[in-house]
């Protein structure tokens, strides 16, 4: 519920005016049906009471009359209205839990960045924000439309009923609906929670027995595993089986909540007017009025079977809001080169280290190469040198100054880390390559891509307008590379960390782009991670990795 | 009722027919019952109309007793609804099960994977997409029946009390359908539009998630932050352009039915009045009469009205169709026995292929002909995309052979013998994929880790890194094992089932030289206790040490 409330505060700071828009539209929906038929009612009786007293010309027809079809028409509009813009408002609130998601991991620690990234956790990602869409246009502005109408129309009937029906109508469904809301979320909370844990069980089952068929089989788990993706389905269908049960009672709690309040004002009203107390049209207006506002519960079923899985999602997506940002100082001179001194990193605290004590100087205009075998630690050294890691012992220094001390974009501006698995976004190659560079003019563009020697390809593609698809298909892996290289020389670092840079690229075309990227920034201190020969001997300073400590290679 | 579908959803409308099988009895009790449930209304209202009749008359029932038969009706229409929304829940469910089993029975036995889509695409279709079939079962179905049921009857009721009310409502009924033709179309396209607005904006957010580490280092994240801002937003504008439109068509069928009532009331209203003295049976309305219909009015419009809100359920479960058709259109390819668990052949562990001929795509493979002995140690070498993978597949029992024959154990290996002669055999795939479980179940699916088996796999220096040990779940990226690491798991586990046969796709490819040795010096080691190497490699390392090399070409 806490996450719920996050959640919540963020939508309603975010979209104050259109969230209010919609609500106050849904209540003019509300008050209008509302109206219609109280005074149709009212309109309908006192004609029929002054037909009988023989009254009848002397009646006024034409104002009531051109009130109810005002109603009418204007409820319509009403409802236009409010569609619009409750759906407005959801768009809206939607796009701004996307962009608070995204503004909120992009500070966040890397080991977070990088969990988030598997396909699996990107479907979980926006399964939650697609779940959480909901909240608004089902929870939000449904309650607080009822509640306001209900204020409204108690006032209105107090003065044109009687205090006692107006009391009545708006007890019995603030009262009723409120029951049935926190006795029917109570009882739903484990079912519905329960019913979202099976059916994402189903789903990984699946995915495991679709994806690791061959292995299943080979093993003699097939049948195994398909009994399991059957059990996890069968517990979820009892589970829903529960669900639908208590949403069916809620269901027929709030149509009873209806019938009890109207008829309520039935009697309360009828017996009134028989007692000469109120005219029997004034009466009619109690009924009619109260027959109109079961509008106002209706919504709140869908509340008990959605909650499970909104507040499942709720709960994830808050605690991606709330992550903690890494903190930068507030250090913004001169760089110079990079220096590890005695750098130890474990995975896991009290594991093996992966860094034992590592020290190297990274000199302006040198180029030093790692090597070692997958796993060693050569990515993590590039990663703790990028900032994106904290040693647990030892420190890394740029031009003098520790790296935590530096200014996040001061420290950036100096230092460019090209990663193993580098990401490129859905846009032109333009857009990409201004990610590094926002204010580079065109022959800055064309200029790196010459260095890393991609300029022909994307000549061939359309030039720098063309289109990548998702995550930059479209390219060659090669291609990809190299473009992540180019984008990475448009930052024009001082300290320049390659994670095998030239993975992917056939061995005449790397010597190239290698030789390319180091006349693009003959002053930069280049740190390779490679396991490849052409890089190493692309090197000034080459060492090898063994057993968490660094090798002088000669 | 209009089909604003085109012809060429006929094979979707067919397959949704099909998915409903059994339980159409089901669903047609379930509509029935939520019709009839609709029906008590008209009795409630006589209630109403009763008590004012009483108190303008004289000649009605007394408020109070009017009150309780109101809530007792009511009591019967909630228990009608009940029942109804029970039986099509019920139902509903059964279809999804019913489809969902089916999918997970061929998934199960499928040979390879189908252009349908990866497990993700299928997994969503049976998790996920297969739910658009419950709207429709339990909104779509019974808001057809009410439409069927209670505009006519209500129509009755109004002609039997004035003709003027009748013809209105009948005026404004007939106009219905060709606005619901209008309103489904529009529905469909604005709910297929906003979905698909919708969607986009998850697939760049997607899209941004995916690259936050480069991101981060490029120090742009409050640009990529802002502009996925401004895409939203864009997003937005293009899709209330949509809606606008969309929404004004279901309007107007808001506005017949408004119209509808207010005319009948201003009517009811000049007709008590006296003041209109055409439109009743016999001169001008009753009290009771006029309340009766200006109850019942709304009502004539309602069922209409709830089918148009249904109509995007019935466009979901058609598209669900669709795609279950479009899964089922390819003729699967099945694999030997049932890959469960199967008594271990007996025997020699002999593998004999004679005649063998494979097909990959529209390519048909031929393979030599082999003899592997027990305890030899082979490889299959081969240019990429020579059929090596192909091969071992076939010699697993994984796929089934266009031509030839293979032997195992001196039997022909088919699906009596299948699961038997997988039961002696390891498995090393090129591709990795874990499941989504711990290190312990990916390796002994389900047994203890035995320190033999890490030892052999050098998977003790793994285990120390991963933060919950072996218990540490793998899932899709492997909890961030290396490729090597990665493959040192798969070692594991094919020691793990202490095979008599073991067959290895690429153990070695994608890895420095290093780790390839660890890799390879592990095979030999099984090697070295009696195992069968069938490797399939193009690394001339590998090559050097084993004892026969087959060139599948």
């Amino acid at each position: 519920m806490r996450s719920m409330a996050i959640i919540l505060r963020y939508m309603i700071v975010d979209q104050r005016q259109a969230l209010l828009r919609g609500a106050l539209l849904s209540v003019v929906v509300l008050l209008m049906g509302a109206a219609l038929l109280g005074l149709s009612g009212w309109f309908i009786t006192a004609a029929a009471a002054a037909g009988l007293v023989g009254a009848g010309a002397v009646f006024d027809v034409f104002r009531p009359s051109a009130m109810v079809r005002f109603l009418a028409l204007g409820r319509t509009a009403a409802r236009y209205g409010e569609r619009l813009q409750t759906h407005d408002a959801t768009l809206r609130a939607l796009a701004s839990v996307r962009v608070r998601l995204l503004g909120s991991l992009v500070r966040a620690p890397y080991e977070r960045l990088q969990r988030v990234r598997a396909a699996q956790a990107l479907n979980r990602i926006t399964a939650d924000v697609d779940a959480l869409d909901g909240v608004p246009l089902r929870l939000v502005l449904p309650v607080m439309a009822a509640l306001a109408t209900h204020v409204v129309v108690f006032f209105v009937l107090w003065r044109l009923v009687d205090l006692r029906v107006a009391a009545w109508v708006a007890c019995g469904y603030v009262v009723g609906g409120a029951l049935v809301l926190a006795l029917g979320t109570r009882a739903a909370r484990g079912a519905s929670r329960w019913a979202e844990v099976a059916a994402q069980a189903f789903r990984t089952r699946l995915i495991d027995l679709i994806g690791g068929r061959a292995d299943l089989a080979v093993y003699g788990q097939l049948v195994r595993q398909a009994e399991a993706v059957s059990a996890a389905e069968e517990r979820r269908r009892a589970q829903v089986m529960s669900l639908d049960f208590i949403e069916r009672v809620a269901g027929a709690a709030l149509a009873m909540t209806g019938a009890v309040v109207t008829g309520g004002a039935l009697w309360i009203g009828g017996g009134m007017a028989a007692r000469g107390e109120v005219s029997p049209a004034s009466a009619a207006i109690g009924v009619f009025v109260a027959l109109a506002l079961a509008e106002t519960i209706a919504p709140l079923r869908r509340v008990l079977s959605d909650q499970g899985r909104i507040v499942q999602a709720a709960r994830r997506v808050a605690g991606m809001l709330e992550a903690p940002a890494t903190v930068g100082g507030g250090y913004g001179g001169a760089a110079g080169g990079m220096a590890f001194s005695g750098v130890t990193y474990r995975r896991v605290s009290g594991g093996r280290a992966v860094l034992d004590g590592v020290s190297l100087t990274l000199e302006p205009g040198t180029v030093t190469a790692v090597s070692g075998p997958s796993g060693t630690g050569k990515s993590t050294l590039l990663l703790i040198g990028a900032g994106l890691l904290e040693a647990e012992r030892g420190s890394v220094t740029l031009g003098g100054c520790r790296v935590a001390d530096w200014e996040e974009s001061a420290f950036r501006a100096a230092v460019t880390l090209v990663p193993q698995r580098a990401g490129l976004l859905q846009g032109t190659v333009a857009e990409n390559l201004r990610l590094a560079a926002p204010e580079a003019g065109e022959d800055a563009l064309w200029e790196a891509l010459e260095a890393v020697r991609l300029d022909g390809v994307i000549r061939a593609k359309g030039g720098l307008e063309a289109m990548l698809g998702p995550r930059g298909s479209g390219l060659s892996g090669g291609e990809a590379r190299r473009l992540v290289l180019a984008r990475a020389l448009l930052r024009r670092p001082e300290v320049l960390l390659l994670d095998e840079p030239t993975e992917g690229i056939d061995g005449e075309t790397s010597a190239e782009v290698l030789a390319g990227m180091r006349s693009a920034l003959p002053g930069a201190a280049i740190l390779i991670a490679t396991h490849k020969e052409a890089e190493m001997s692309f090197a000034n300073k080459r060492f090898a990795l063994k057993d968490g400590c660094l090798v002088k290679c000669e | 009722m209009p089909d604003p579908q085109e012809p060429s959803t006929d094979p979707d409308r067919a397959r949704l027919r099909r998915a409903l099988g059994r339980e159409r009895r089901a669903i047609g009790i379930g509509a029935a019952l939520s019709a009839a449930a609709a029906l008590v209304w008209p009795l409630q209202a006589l209630c109403i109309a009763g008590v004012f009749a009483g108190l303008l008359t004289g000649n009605g029932i007394t408020p109070g007793l009017a009150a309780v038969l109101f809530v007792a009706l009511a009591g019967l229409r909630a228990g009608l609804t009940w029942l109804a929304e029970g039986v099509l829940f019920r139902a509903s469910q059964n279809v999804i099960a019913a489809e969902r089993a089916a999918i997970l029975r061929r998934e199960a036995q499928g040979a390879a994977e189908s252009s349908f889509g990866g497990p993700g695409a299928v997994a969503a279709l049976a998790a996920e997409k297969l739910e658009a079939l419950h709207p429709y079962i339990t909104r779509y179905a019974p808001a057809q029946a009410r439409v069927a049921v209670v505009p006519p009857l209500i129509l009755i009721l109004a002609f039997w009390q004035s003709w003027a009310v009748g013809i209105v409502l009948l005026m404004a009924g007939p106009l219905i359908p060709v606005f619901m033709a209008l309103v489904g179309w529009a529905a469909k396209a604005a709910s297929e539009k906003q979905m698909a607005e919708i969607g986009h904006l998850s697939d760049l957010l997607v899209d941004r998630l995916a690259a936050l580490p480069d991101v981060r280092v490029l120090d742009a994240g409050a640009l990529v932050t802002s502009r996925f801002a401004e895409a939203a937003e864009a997003l937005r504008a293009r899709t209330m352009a949509v809606l606008r439109i969309a929404f004004l068509s279901s309007t107007v069928l808001e506005l017949f039915a408004a119209l509808g009532v207010a005319m009948v009331a201003v009517w009811v209203g000049f007709s008590l009045l006296g003041l209109l003295s055409w439109g009743a049976w016999g001169g001008a309305i009753l009290p009771f009469a006029g309340i009766f219909l200006l109850l019942l009015a709304p009502d004539f419009f309602q069922p209409l009205r709830d089918l148009a809100a249904a109509w995007h359920d019935r466009a979901g479960a058609l598209a669900v169709a669709g795609e279950l058709a479009a899964w089922e259109a390819e003729a699967p390819a099945e694999i030997l026995g049932t890959g469960g668990a199967g008594e271990p052949l007996p025997g020699a562990a002999t593998v004999r292929a004679e005649g063998l001929t494979a097909r990959r795509g529209d390519r048909l493979i031929a393979y030599p002909d082999f003899t592997v002995a027990p305890g030899e140690k082979l490889a299959l070498s081969g240019p990429s995309g020579a059929g090596k993978t192909t091969l071992l597949r076939v010699l697993a029992g994984l796929e089934r052979a266009e031509a030839g024959r293979v032997e195992v154990c001196g039997a022909a290996l088919n699906d009596g013998t299948a699961d038997g002669w997988r039961a002696r055999l390891g498995w090393m795939p090129q591709q990795v994929a874990f499941l989504a479980r711990s290190l312990r179940y990916n390796v002994g699916f389900g047994a203890a880790l035995r320190p033999e088996v890490v030892e052999a796999a050098a998977l003790d220096g793994v285990i120390a890194t991963l933060p919950q040990g072996d218990r540490t779940v793998l899932g899709e990226t492997g909890a961030g094992l290396s490729g090597g690491e990665a493959r040192r798991v798969m070692l594991a586990r094919a020691l793990e089932a202490r095979p008599d046969v073991l067959l290895a796709d690429e153990p070695t490819a994608d890895l420095d030289f290093e780790t390839a040795d660890r890799v390879t010096e592990g095979l030999l080691e099984l090697a070295a206790r009696g195992c069968t190497l069938i490797v399939a490699t193009h690394d001339p390392r590998l090559i050097a040490r084993m004892d026969r090399v087959v060139a599948v070409s």
